[in-house]
């Protein structure tokens, strides 16, 4: 969030006349685009090796855990050698970093379930749901940004950043169990168990758990976007904007929005993080089958290999999306600078 | 630009007082609650599922407990826990940020840095739930996770900071009058960065009390029977449609600890004038 920052300029409509960039800014376009990508390339193996790592922390020996006591020390040893864990701790990580490529990212410890398999299974609900909530908080968010931007009464803006961080201070848990004591018990609009995973048919399993992720993702998002727009409104083009009497959709949109989307896209890409997080929780309240519950059954069960892939590609997800969301930014708005 | 102020600005000492009030609150009953109580928090009764009333103001939950006072029974469980994985990683991550930011051995600097970020890359909630996991379930791994996660968050804030510091004018004083660089360390710099990492911490409270309680819910907390936010919710949720005070009451509680510290972080950062007045 706080590697954007915003200078004055003209607004985007303005600025799509030079659309020709000169040969001096496209090269230190690329030169920026090639040095972000390292670093989350950097940042990705970090996520690897900390993922890796994980299995280290563990105070027992996982694989006499899984066995179970009756185990006897050649068995032990035999399925160490089986899961590569009598080798050095550089040349399993070798290992798994080689495997991460060719798809392979270990297999259970206890079924002979791979790991990428729950994760391809389970994935997509995840995604969904994430989707959703994004969508949801999207469409809420720029109304009331909009609206407390241009109210600019203090009581409204305090009334506005009040309300938020109370909204924030809820915790997702609670408010998923009231929504499903609710709108499942009372009104039954959401089904009690079950699931089905077409697109149409999932909305009525998933709507309920998107709505509660709002309720931390829309405070953050209209905040950001707020702030923004405030930006926003002490440049001079709007008032040209406003002098000129230019439609208010038109106004709205070009002289208002568009200019102030960059952060908010930037800080999207880096709420993925938290929506991951939030999802987790709604998918076992809801009984979703979703990667979060897949994760949270493997930790009660002590299925260390699961935990440690589930773990990474979460990792990997934000590092790819917050380096898309800088690029989108960036390109958005090229008065944002890159860290 | 005219600035058409026709109520006056609050100006932030109304959240102070108010968060502060309902924290105190909170703490104090608390702390009188094993004094005044009635009841043991854990002791079985054969009073099972009774509905709040004049005997037990928030009902009994399924052994026959009364959920009042194990409500307030929890509540250092909740805010000592979650006190500790604040103030750990705070005081260690502004440490290392400060080092790394006033350090000239860039190498390291890129090092350091990059584990950082890579460690920021995970999500929050499933890196603390990996780690539990890993660590064994229970309050002192919960702190220990959270602060192995947290501590890269403010060395962050406080390395950026800490760049900044280290050229400004007072610490560029204290070295030509010749203080130890230990003393220019812990007197001059480190106090000017955790002004912005304390800031951080205050609205990271919030999250980390919640998370506590989530961690809890998810069954990695507390062992039972000790009484705790999350795992009350967790063992209400079943029978819910049957008795909603064993969840409700305890979420309440967790609602009110979160946005007595919301109030009091807003109030605070309109009192110093951060984030001017947005």
């Amino acid at each position: 969030m706080a590697s954007s920052a915003i200078s004055k300029g003209k607004p985007a409509e303005e600025s799509s006349a030079e659309q020709k960039v000169p040969d001096k800014n496209r090269i230190a376009l690329r030169r920026t685009l090639i040095g972000r990508f390292v670093r989350s390339l950097i940042v990705a193996f970090w996520v690897m090796f900390i993922a890796f790592s994980l299995l280290r922390f563990s105070p027992g020996d996982p694989i006499r855990l899984a066995l179970g006591t009756e185990a006897t020390e050649e068995t032990v040893a035999a399925a160490k050698a089986k899961y590569g864990l009598d080798q050095p701790f550089f040349v399993q990580f070798y290992d798994y970093f080689t495997g991460i490529f060719r798809g392979d990212l270990g297999t259970s410890f206890f079924s002979d379930r791979e790991v990428t398999e729950v994760v391809s299974m389970h994935l997509p609900v995840t995604l969904m749901i994430i989707l959703l909530s994004m969508g949801a908080a999207i469409i809420f968010s720029i109304p009331i940004a909009l609206s407390v931007a241009l109210s600019r009464r203090p009581a409204v803006t305090y009334f506005f950043r009040t309300s938020t961080s109370i909204s924030l201070a809820i915790p997702g848990f609670f408010l998923a169990l009231l929504g499903l004591l609710l709108f499942g018990t009372v009104f039954t609009w959401v089904p009690a168990a079950g699931y089905e995973g077409n697109f149409p048919s999932n909305l009525k399993y998933l709507w309920l758990p998107a709505l509660v992720n709002c309720f931390s993702l829309v405070p953050i998002l209209s905040r950001v976007l707020h702030s923004s727009l405030m930006d926003t409104l002490d440049e001079e083009f709007v008032e040209t904007g406003v002098i000129r009497g230019v439609r208010k959709s038109k106004f709205y949109w070009s002289y208002m929005l568009r200019p102030s989307l960059a952060p908010t896209v930037v800080l999207i890409s880096y709420m993925v993080g938290i929506m991951i997080g939030g999802t987790v929780v709604m998918e076992m309240i809801f009984s979703l089958p979703g990667i979060g519950r897949e994760l949270i059954e493997a930790v009660s069960t002590r299925d260390y290999a699961i935990v440690q892939g589930i773990v990474m590609i979460f990792g990997l997800i934000v590092v790819f999306t917050s380096f898309i969301g800088d690029l989108l930014g960036y390109l958005l708005d090229r008065r944002v600078t890159l860290s | 630009m005219s600035k058409k102020a026709k109520t006056p600005r609050p100006d932030g000492t109304l959240g102070i007082v108010i968060g502060a009030g309902m924290m105190g609150a909170l703490l104090l009953a608390g702390l009188l609650i094993p004094w005044l109580g009635k009841y043991d928090p854990d002791e079985i009764s054969s009073d099972q599922l009774l509905s709040p009333s004049s005997t037990h103001y928030f009902g009994t939950d399924m052994l026959g407990r009364d959920v009042f006072t194990r409500v307030f029974d929890a509540v250092f469980v909740d805010i000592g826990t979650a006190f500790a994985g604040v103030l750990i990683p705070l005081t260690v991550g502004t440490i290392v940020g400060t080092l790394l930011g006033i350090s000239r051995n860039r190498r390291v600097n890129s090092f350091i840095g990059s584990l950082i970020d890579g460690i920021n890359a995970f999500p929050f909630l499933i890196f603390v739930i990996a780690l539990v996991a890993f660590l064994g379930a229970g309050l002192s791994s919960i702190i220990l996770a959270l602060s192995l996660v947290n501590w890269a968050r403010y060395a962050r804030i406080a390395r950026t900071r800490a760049v900044v510091v280290n050229q400004q004018g007072y610490v560029e004083a204290a070295r030509t009058l010749g203080y130890k660089p230990s003393r220019i360390l812990f007197r001059h710099i480190i106090p000017n960065v955790s002004s912005e990492t304390r800031a951080y911490a205050l609205s990271d409270f919030t999250i980390v009390i919640i998370a506590v309680a989530a961690l809890s819910f998810l069954g990695l907390g507390v062992n039972p029977p000790q009484a705790e936010w999350g795992a009350m919710i967790k063992d209400g949720a079943n029978i819910i449609t049957l008795a909603w005070w064993n969840s409700v009451f305890p979420g309440l509680a967790i609602c009110w600890a979160g946005i007595s510290v919301a109030v009091f972080s807003e109030g605070l950062t309109k009192r110093i004038g951060e984030g001017n007045q947005r």
